[in-house]
């Protein structure tokens, strides 16, 4: 047992990896403190023409399947939330990152806009000079952004100076890199720091979680099955019952999509349909938010009703009945709303969880690999003594 | 004369930094540091990214010439930097280019995959080196197992306390470690600053007294 080639052990971990990724099932990633507190701080930020987060890829490819899903999760909350976002890296090989990640998210919100929405600053050399720089004026110190714009004729630049308006920066690395922050930015310019690291790199953290000195911290591939979840939950959640085509509220406050982070609701066993990562098509009412879905929709009342099906007092409208000439007949804004309710989410929003159903068969099948080891260490050792 | 020099201007730069952290003078904030120090740190990380470059390429034409073992893979450095820089230069860095392209569909999955062998070589030494020798080793084991459930969704299944028990293997015993490890460094690190300042320690001047 003790001399089991090693090859055989690899054959065993890829098909624990490979087939987890090859048929996802739901499970439930639940979610810890640090992640809930980085979500609650940039949540608190939506709407706010005086608040933006910074997002810093302190990192290379190579540690992409860790700290992309978090990047990408991160970018939808803000963008579902309209969260003001900068953008920006300390290595050259993390401008693409950049790039691919902002695009990744953007193709499924037109509205976003560069210079106004977000913001990338690309790559800069010399993080300490940058760090202490922004912390007095962001525009003065990086003067224009990726694509060569003066920093302060864009909009986004609108109410934001300094620190105390991008008051929250979060660090996506593979290494202790986000100390930085806390050693040079927070002391001295109050800024919140969280940080999205690998699971390796996660225990050498967690002092500065414990004193507070980071709000949140995201670890892993863990970190980021989390904050999808919330994300899925909180940020993308719509209301059937509501018109999400009013914008703002009779004193003329913005009305944002979403809701509000609640603990209650993350326990709530309405929310398990939410957070499903096998594929959704039927949308769920209950017998009074159809009738006010229906209400925002007087013109297809008929081609929702003639969808609809009653099951165990609740409305339900399976997506997989639509073809292309009902989906025509209903028109595309109908459609996507529809498609939203039934809670299916795509695969770059859920990559995370379905790594972490292969991460579960893998760290099953190591602690396999660990008691089998030991049980022939001890075997050996029994015979060993007997000879 | 040759340490001196260098000894008296790393002394002077140190002692620079010091008082710009400890003084919020206008003299040093600002024309030190916005006027003088930033526009230079522009002008440095420059020439730091082609000196780079330049030693790459050095290194790489030598082990050609030298027909160092495995010189052939250095060819594969000059195409792929050619290459990469060509498509950068002239395509741009923007979606839908070259450039883009490459670092989606080459760069970033034979990086994960380095990265990924992580897997296959922790099971492996999961399997042949991870072993109850000591009371020690057997409680590192256990504390491993149980932190490992913990981070999937499959350990919550087993028991609803397996993560609180993992959040206090990280939060106690590791966070207690951590601290003693890190307070350690640092006051290592204020100690061979302060030589350094003081013009104590010198080696890393080279060479001997």
């Amino acid at each position: 047992m003790q001399k089991l080639d090693r090859r055989w052990i690899y054959i065993v971990v890829a098909l624990a990896i490979i087939i987890p990724l090859m048929i996802p099932y739901d499970s439930d990633n639940v979610t810890t403190p640090p992640t809930e507190n980085l979500y609650q701080m940039i949540d608190s930020f939506a709407g706010r023409e005086d608040r933006a987060i910074l997002m810093s890829f302190y990192h290379d490819a190579a540690t992409m399947p860790e700290l992309f899903p978090m990047e990408v999760a991160i970018l939808r909350h803000a963008f579902e939330r309209n969260v003001k976002v900068f953008t920006l890296t300390w290595m050259p090989a993390g401008a693409p990152i950049i790039e691919y990640a902002i695009n990744t998210v953007k193709e499924e919100f037109p509205d976003i806009q560069s210079g106004v929405d977000y913001c990338n600053f690309g790559y800069k050399p010399q993080p300490f000079a940058l760090v202490l720089g922004m912390g007095d004026n962001i525009a003065n110190t990086m003067n224009t952004d990726a694509e060569g714009r003066k920093l302060e004729n864009l909009p986004i630049m609108r109410g934001i100076n300094n620190y105390s308006e991008m008051n929250l920066v979060v660090e996506f690395s593979g290494s202790v890199a986000g100390a930085t922050w806390i050693t040079y930015a927070r002391p001295k310019y109050g800024l919140n720091v969280a940080v999205g690291v690998t699971a390796v790199m996660a225990a050498d953290l967690y002092p500065y979680l414990q004193s507070g000195q980071l709000v949140g911290m995201l670890s892993g591939l863990k970190g980021a099955a989390e904050y999808e979840k919330l994300v899925d939950v909180f940020a993308a959640y719509r209301d059937p019952a509501r018109d999400y085509s009013i914008t703002h509220d009779e004193d003329g406050n913005r009305i944002l999509p979403g809701r509000p982070f609640g603990r209650e609701i993350l326990e709530d066993e309405s929310t398990r349909k939410l957070i499903r990562i096998t594929t959704q098509t039927e949308a769920e009412f209950t017998l009074d938010q159809f009738a006010a879905f229906t209400a925002k929709h007087p013109e297809h009342i008929p081609l929702l009703n003639r969808l609809g099906e009653v099951r165990e007092e609740k409305m339900v409208i399976d997506l997989d009945q639509v073809t292309p000439e009902i989906r025509e007949e209903m028109g595309e804004a109908l459609y996507q709303e529809l498609y939203r309710l039934t809670g299916d989410t795509l695969y770059k929003f859920k990559v995370a969880r379905i790594g972490m159903n292969a991460q579960s068969v893998a760290h099953i099948m190591i602690i396999v690999f660990i008691i089998l080891g030991n049980i022939g260490y001890f075997i050996q050792k029994a015979r060993a003594a007997k000879n | 004369m040759k340490k001196t020099i260098p000894l008296l201007i790393v002394i002077l730069g140190g002692l620079i930094w010091v008082a710009w952290a400890f003084s919020p003078h206008y003299v040093l904030q600002e024309v030190f540091y916005n006027q003088f120090y930033l526009p230079w740190v522009y002008a440095m990380s420059s020439f730091a990214m082609l000196l780079g470059v330049l030693s790459l390429s050095m290194m790489h034409s030598a082990k050609i010439k030298r027909k160092a073992p495995k010189w052939q893979y250095s060819y594969f450095f000059f195409a792929s930097f050619v290459i990469t820089c060509l498509a950068g230069f002239i395509g741009g860095t923007q979606k839908g280019g070259l450039f883009m392209w490459m670092f989606e569909n080459v760069q970033m999955p034979m990086s994960a995959t380095m990265f990924s062998l992580l897997a296959f070589y922790m099971a492996s030494a999961a399997y042949k080196a991870f072993r109850a020798r000591s009371p020690e080793a057997t409680v590192l084991l256990i504390a491993a197992i149980v932190v490992m459930l913990a981070q999937v969704p499959l350990g919550m299944q087993i028991s609803r306390h397996l993560p609180t028990f993992s959040q206090w293997i990280l939060d106690v015993p590791n966070l207690a470690s951590k601290r003693g490890i890190m307070l350690g460094v640092g006051l290592g690190s204020v100690a061979t600053s302060l030589k350094i300042l003081l013009g104590i320690e010198r080696s890393y001047l080279g060479g001997g007294d």
